[in-house]
């Protein structure tokens, strides 16, 4: 069990640099837009389109990567005083019935989804935008089977709690939040 | 019914202590699928990326990203020191410079989650260090944080402007009083309550001269003040969209820290990291809530609020005071976009019909919204402090924390509500 | 089964209370509601409901939505034949292009385009001639475009960007600021009707007349299974409903376009109403007239599509000459 989790941590830490990339090269491409524009004049609606395809790809992708991180948000009024075995299981029910079922249910609409835009060869509609917009929306899908990776990482990494095996990525641990 | 269902399942999930995003998203599920089927989620792809290709959402990582970049190369700390030590090391100077500072992003972007989000991590850690009343610290920044709600550039402004057809233009302008009046607000109590009770903000410590504060000042101050100022510039002298300033701000706090010295690329590398952590945390959030309020709309759970608002009887103070309540409660539970898109379609007709001046109206619901942002448990400011916090900071420590700055807010609403000639021109 | 209840869903591109065009969807769902006696209601959902303002075709075209109320040149990345059932520019004026539709052909092709998708594609109301937008300088030579950066969709994007244009994306909750602070020069809309909510009138001088949208018409959309499930009266209830409530709209925006610019006129007297000087207008058509030609090499059903349009407009175009035209112009000085 504990080689599946190190391998899924893995390929997901590559999926969280990527993301770091993502966002860099966003930063990189608004600015670039903003002083084509204003010291040369010069717009180009491909490369403004550019900028939310980078951003979606960034934060969509990036879900899967906090999950695994532990740094999605909770209300920890109780949560906070409870032992580690008993955060393991509301970790694990929470996976199973609320995580894993709209993940899963996400990925088989945004299949669809995706497939309707690339069957339909769509593109932008606007002078100069980008075409196949298939790819942004296959985002949905691809993210959505990342993130179902990273949710398996939190089952499997709680169950091994609840076991009593130490692991390596432990959920239910906030590693540095706050101090960043 | 339905409606009230949710509420009470998620509230519970949430408690629990499962992550509020996923929460949000599966109990969506379960209700949705019990209540209408399971056809509703093909939705959900559409809903996501309507999301997704918001360009005006995409101020939220690149804000965030310049708030990591200023605390991570220690700017943001020196930054908010130096300025604490310039108000006389008095009690809550480091709180008033949260709330200067929260008043310049606010003015230079309409984006909360970026400014909570950036403050928490430029301001938390330096009022904690100095041994700050944790509640206050986290109500000052949620509060100061979520000011870029009213004043303008605003989100809530533009968004209402659409549903309500009023010119974002005249809202913008009559929404600059209420929020300086927020901000006053909120400078006073903290100097009142820093003399009343200077234990609760303990000022830092000046041990240099006069001329070694000024000249320190000098060199901490003035560079990310510098930084802010050409985020704000490059909107006012049309140089780039609040959106796109967002970049250019991101760009400056790189070349700063390079200035400074303290840039490196491993650095880079772990600041990006963390704002794709802290990014992906708020928009899982925000689809979260995108798939609860599907499925609150779809079952009908507005059209009991529109038939209440129909059947009601009375005078315009009647309808004002009922539709304020009524958005007031609301915002205790869900998102303020929600609101401005089920509940302000439903005030509109009667608002016409009654004669009321809309940007009036439009100013009394925004303000009415911005207070939804901090109120629990599903205040969305709240949350994204809580991200951003220490781990041992619990969620009661900041609702504790806003409790004063939703009764000023409440205050400064009955103000506008009034006299309204004078606050809104 | 004279009893047998019809509940159907429209999605609309408009947000909740848009006025003009989604009064337009509201008076169809009345009609046939009032027509049935209550057999056939159709619920409407704005975008608020469904959040994907441009997802009405495929919402159509899956059945999740029955009906939708958008127009046909946004699904141009999907169709590229799709964006001439709204307009074209230099194209025919509202009253022709219905003539078009209802006598010229016009239906026909469309139902060739949108046959493929199992969509009923149907005239969705005519906003009449639209403005050539909001200028920040004045527009005297074709030189003046160079280098303008102009919010401006599609096709009419596509002619100014021949033209040294820089046609530009900004989300439209940021256009009134991005224009009043020059981060752009000109910002093309719809007209008075629908204008001045947006308040350009308050920090650009220029308002120039159009040549882009002559008589834009919107869309309504059904679902070919839906509608063929519906019983023969009420097919004909729909029909009816959507043509009145499509007139409807083109009566209405003429209705507002007329009293908004009155007010305009009366409250902002400074704003000046300009048309593009004869020089820029015939390098505009000229482009324009390279472009669509252009297209018409791509697909042969573009190239049907174009050739009805402009074999219409020059037969039509000689009678409203003679008509509209030369009455109109018994008025000049
Ligand atoms: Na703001
Ligand atoms: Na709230």
């Amino acid at each position: 069990m504990n080689t599946s989790l190190k391998i899924i941590s893995k390929i997901i830490d590559i999926l969280g640099n990527l993301c770091s990339l993502l966002m860099l090269l966003m930063i990189a491409n608004v600015f670039y837009d903003v002083i084509m524009r204003y010291f040369f004049n010069d717009v180009s609606i491909g490369m403004q389109e550019l900028e939310w395809h980078l951003f979606a790809a960034m934060f969509m992708f990036g879900i899967a990567y906090t999950l695994k991180e532990d740094a999605h948000v909770r209300v920890d009024i109780f949560y906070d005083v409870m032992s580690a075995k008993k955060k393991a299981v509301i970790n694990i029910f929470g996976s199973v019935a609320l995580a894993l079922p709209i993940t899963l249910l996400i990925l088989y609409y945004g299949y669809d989804y995706a497939l309707e835009a690339y069957s339909m060869g769509e593109g932008s509609g606007d002078p100069g935008g980008l075409p196949h917009r298939w790819i942004v929306r296959s985002v949905i899908p691809l993210a959505s089977c990342f993130l179902v990776l990273a949710i398996l990482h939190v089952i499997l990494s709680n169950i091994q709690i609840l076991r009593g095996i130490p692991t390596l990525g432990v959920h239910n641990k906030y590693k540095n939040q706050g101090e960043l | 019914m339905t409606g009230l269902v949710l509420f009470v399942v998620a509230l519970f999930c949430l408690f629990l202590g499962y992550s509020v995003a996923f929460t949000f998203a599966g109990v969506s599920l379960i209700v949705g699928v019990a209540v209408l089927g399971v056809d509703l989620f093909a939705f959900m792809p559409y809903r996501i990326m309507s999301i997704m290709k918001n360009t005006i959402l995409m101020a939220v990582p690149m804000f965030i990203f310049m708030g990591i970049v200023l605390q991570k190369t220690g700017l943001a700390e020196r930054l908010l020191e130096s300025s604490a030590k310039l108000f006389g090391g008095i009690s809550g100077g480091v709180a008033i410079s949260t709330i200067i500072v929260g008043t310049l992003l606010a003015a230079s972007t309409g984006v909360v989650g970026a400014s909570v989000v950036a403050m928490g991590v430029i301001s938390l850690p330096v009022m904690l260090k100095n041994n700050y009343h944790q509640p206050t610290a986290a109500g000052v920044i949620c509060a100061s944080g979520t000011l870029g709600q009213i004043i303008p550039p605003s989100i809530i402004l533009i968004i209402l402007g659409d549903v309500m057809g009023v010119p974002v233009g005249d809202l913008f302008q009559a929404a600059v009083i209420p929020g300086m009046l927020l901000v006053i607000f909120y400078t006073l109590y903290i100097l009142v309550l820093g003399q009343i009770k200077p234990d609760l903000m303990p000022p830092i410590e000046v041990t240099e001269s006069k001329r070694e504060l000024m000249v320190q000042a000098l060199k901490d101050i003035v560079p990310p003040l510098v930084l802010i100022l050409v985020v704000l510039g490059s909107i006012f002298s049309g140089v780039a969209t609040p959106t796109e300033s967002s970049a250019i701000g991101a760009v400056g706090a790189i070349m700063l820290s390079m200035f400074y010295g303290t840039f490196s690329l491993s650095k880079l590398h772990e600041i990006s990291k963390e704002t794709v952590k802290v990014t992906s945390m708020v928009f899982a959030v925000l689809i979260g809530a995108t798939a609860f309020a599907m499925v609150f709309s779809y079952s009908g759970s507005e059209y009991i609020i529109e038939d209440f608002f129909l059947d009601m009887s009375g005078g315009k103070w009647t309808f004002i005071i009922i539709a304020m309540l009524a958005i007031l409660l609301l915002g205790f539970f869900i998102d303020f976009i929600e609101i401005a898109f089920l509940v302000v379609p439903i005030l509109l007709p009667v608002a016409i019909a009654l004669d009321i001046n809309l940007v009036w109206f439009a100013i009394l619901i925004s303000m009415n919204l911005q207070t939804s942002f901090l109120t629990p448990p599903f205040g969305f400011s709240l949350f994204y402090l809580k991200g951003v916090a220490p781990k041992w900071m619990k969620t009661t420590t900041i609702y504790k924390g806003v409790i004063p700055f939703v009764i000023m807010q409440i205050i400064v609403l009955l103000l506008i509500l009034s006299f309204p000639e004078h606050l809104i021109m | 089964d004279n009893d047998k209840k019809y509940r159907w869903r429209l999605a609309e591109t408009w947000g909740p209370n848009f006025p003009i065009f989604g009064d337009a969807s509201k008076n169809m769902a009345r009609m046939v509601k009032e027509m049935s006696n209550g057999r056939f209601t159709i619920r409407i959902d704005s975008a608020n409901k469904h959040k994907a303002a441009l997802g009405i075709f495929d919402f159509v075209k899956s059945g999740q939505y029955q009906m939708g109320h958008s127009a046909s040149y946004y699904w141009k990345g999907k169709d590229f034949n799709a964006q001439f059932f709204t307009t074209i520019p230099f194209g025919m004026i509202a009253s022709e292009r219905h003539a078009w539709f209802y006598y010229g052909g016009g239906m026909e092709l469309m139902k060739k385009v949108y046959d493929q998708y199992g969509i009923m594609s149907f005239p969705g109301g005519n906003t009449g001639n639209q403005m050539g937008g909001w200028f920040q300088k004045e527009i005297n030579s074709v030189e003046d475009f160079k280098g303008l950066k102009i919010r401006i969709p599609g096709f009419a994007g596509e002619v100014l960007a021949k033209l040294g244009a820089k046609p530009i994306n900004i989300p439209s909750g940021e256009l009134y600021t991005a224009l009043e602070r020059n981060t752009i020069d000109a910002v093309e809309w719809v007209g008075p009707s629908l204008d001045l909510r947006m308040g350009f009138h308050k920090i650009a001088p220029y308002y120039y007349t159009g040549w882009h949208e002559p008589g834009a018409e919107l869309q309504f959309m059904v679902n070919q299974k839906a509608y063929d499930s519906l019983p023969k009266d009420l097919q004909a209830i729909l029909t009816v409903a959507m043509k009145a409530a499509a007139y409807d709209m083109y009566a209405q925006s003429m209705h507002v376009s007329g009293e908004n610019l009155a007010s305009l006129k009366k409250d902002y007297p400074d704003i000046k109403m300009r048309s593009f000087p004869k020089s820029v207008m015939n390098a505009i058509k000229q482009t324009n007239d390279d472009l669509l030609n252009e297209f018409a090499t791509k697909d042969p059903v573009t190239a049907e599509i174009l050739k009805s349009l402009n074999d219409y407009k020059n037969q039509i175009r000689a009678w409203t000459d003679l008509s509209e035209k030369a009455y109109l112009d018994n008025f000049d000085e």
